[in-house]
């Protein structure tokens, strides 16, 4: 049992960290200020996803969880993606489609996007715009990122690695 | 906002924490309505027990005659849960309506219940189920229907730190729907839901259960209307007439998000196709 515990300890895009920290800072604030700046604070209210994570390998938004409750767990933020030069497939198919106007919305997409991509098969259209459905974008109109999104879902399943099942439908 | 924040490893360990604690307490358990609170800067309790791991509150578990759902089971997992696919239709037709997909990651029934909003639409699924709700205070356990949890806006029947443990579903093969009117297709609190359970003989209902979302004080079963349509043929007149009787039944509000008359009048529209989605 911890109680009023200053530390907490968690792997963090893979490396086990250890931070300090108050009860009532929230995971997006610890992030933030120990340099994962990628993830953005937009509403602090669980509507926009700019703040999305990826715990144990679930889609989670920063700003509704003490960092506390990050303990023992697997974070993953958008620092874990692409680099300038190597970029991840969505990074580059976003980019090629125009669908980066302010940004400040791309890192929570990209991290819901990449739970979509690690949870589910042969992914429909439907499936995938319900993922997607906590990240809001307040720039583009959603139809470039959409057909970011859709050309990355085509070009990971063209990929060679082709499993046993096939179809559209899920 | 939290000064202390405590996670008991069990129950049995819980209760004997919550005596020493600061009396403002408040259990955590998904988080997604009382840190939005926190954010809002409207939520004053200093200390704040995370529950979101007892191992006790995070199973589905099925026994000969009923499922039990983990009160702190989160949402996205009744999603993915094969028997809560079976003998819950209609809350897993309310759950692409709950929030969103991260959202579900991270809220809990629990949460839904404790919280007791008349809009909550796992809740209002689960009282069409006919759903108990089993509570537990130290030693003492009980358990009750769950409309019966709900005693207006925003009160329930819940003790100081009386915990929500599970949530019974009986286990009868029945069909089960949910439509619910938001602000917009999906991820929006609802203007007016409507979720429906229904066990047909043929095409004659042996049981009609109907719940209603944000047209009420609490999560509304409509006693009325499902005593009604016990018996009848599931035609369009039935289906009409039992449209129009659930509008005669509610009690909504004009409030932001909608108005009193829409509201009554979309419980009749929204009833009307579940019940056809039924037929079909
Ligand atoms: C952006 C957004 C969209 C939303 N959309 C929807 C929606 O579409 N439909 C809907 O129904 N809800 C919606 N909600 C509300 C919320 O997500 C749900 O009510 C959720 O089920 C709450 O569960 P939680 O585990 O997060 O609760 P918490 O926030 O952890 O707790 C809520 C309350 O319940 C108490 N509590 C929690 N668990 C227990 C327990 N086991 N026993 C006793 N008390 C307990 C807590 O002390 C607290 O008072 C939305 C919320 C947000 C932020
Ligand atoms: S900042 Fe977390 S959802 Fe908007
Ligand atoms: S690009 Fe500006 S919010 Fe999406």
């Amino acid at each position: 049992m911890k109680t009023n515990t200053c530390s907490v300890s968690f792997s963090i895009n893979g490396e086990k960290k250890t931070f300090a920290t108050r009860p009532d800072e929230k995971l997006l604030d610890l992030l933030r200020r120990e340099g994962y700046k990628g993830t953005k604070y937009g509403c602090g209210q669980g509507t926009c996803g700019a703040c999305t994570v990826i715990m144990d390998g679930r889609a989670v938004y920063a700003c509704l969880l003490y960092a506390m409750q990050a303990e023992g767990r697997k974070v993953r933020t958008i620092e874990s993606m692409g680099t300038y030069d190597k970029p991840a497939p969505i990074q580059q198919e976003l980019v090629a489609a125009g669908a980066v106007q302010c940004g400040y919305c791309i890192p929570g997409i990209i991290m819901s996007a990449t739970a979509l991509m690690e949870t589910e098969k042969d992914i429909s259209d439907e499936v995938a715009k319900e993922y997607m459905d906590g990240n809001l974008c307040r720039c583009t109109g959603y139809e470039k990122i959409w057909v970011a999104l859709r050309r990355t879902l085509d070009r990971a399943a063209a990929e060679p690695k082709k499993k046993a099942s096939k179809g559209g439908k899920k | 906002m939290p000064e202390i924040i405590v996670k008991p490893a069990s129950l049995k360990e819980l209760w004997k924490t919550l005596p020493a604690l600061g009396k403002a307490r408040r259990y955590l358990a998904g988080g997604t309505d009382i840190v939005t609170a926190d954010n809002a800067g409207a939520e004053s309790s200093e200390c704040w027990v995370d529950i979101s791991d007892l191992p006790e509150l995070g199973a589905i578990k099925e026994t000969a005659r009923a499922l039990f759902i983990g009160s702190g089971v989160k949402i996205s997992a009744i999603e993915n849960s094969a028997p809560a696919r079976r003998w819950c239709p209609a809350l897993i037709a309310a759950i692409p309506h709950f929030a969103s997909p991260s959202l579900r990651n991270m809220a809990t029934l629990g949460g839904n219940a404790a919280n007791g909003s008349p809009c909550a639409d796992g809740v209002c699924a689960l009282v069409a189920e006919g759903a108990f709700v089993h509570l537990a205070h130290n030693g003492k356990k009980r358990c009750l229907p769950l409309k019966d949890l709900f005693l207006g806006p925003k009160r329930t029947a819940l003790e100081k730190d009386e915990l929500i443990t599970a949530f019974e579903v009986p286990k009868t093969k029945h069909f089960g729907a949910y439509l619910k009117l938001g602000p917009r297709a999906y991820f929006g609190i609802s203007k007016a839901a409507v979720a429906v359970s229904l066990e047909m003989s043929g095409k004659t209902v042996k049981r009609a259960s109907i719940a209603l979302g944000s047209v009420a004080p609490v999560p509304f079963y409509a006693v009325k209307t499902s005593a009604w349509l016990a018996g009848k043929p599931l035609s369009s007149e039935v289906v009409l007439a039992a449209a129009a009787l659930v509008m005669t039944e509610v009690s909504p509000i004009t409030d932001s998000r909608s108005e009193a008359d829409y509201r009554r009048e979309m419980c009749g529209v929204l009833l009307e196709r579940a019940l056809k989605s039924v037929c079909r």
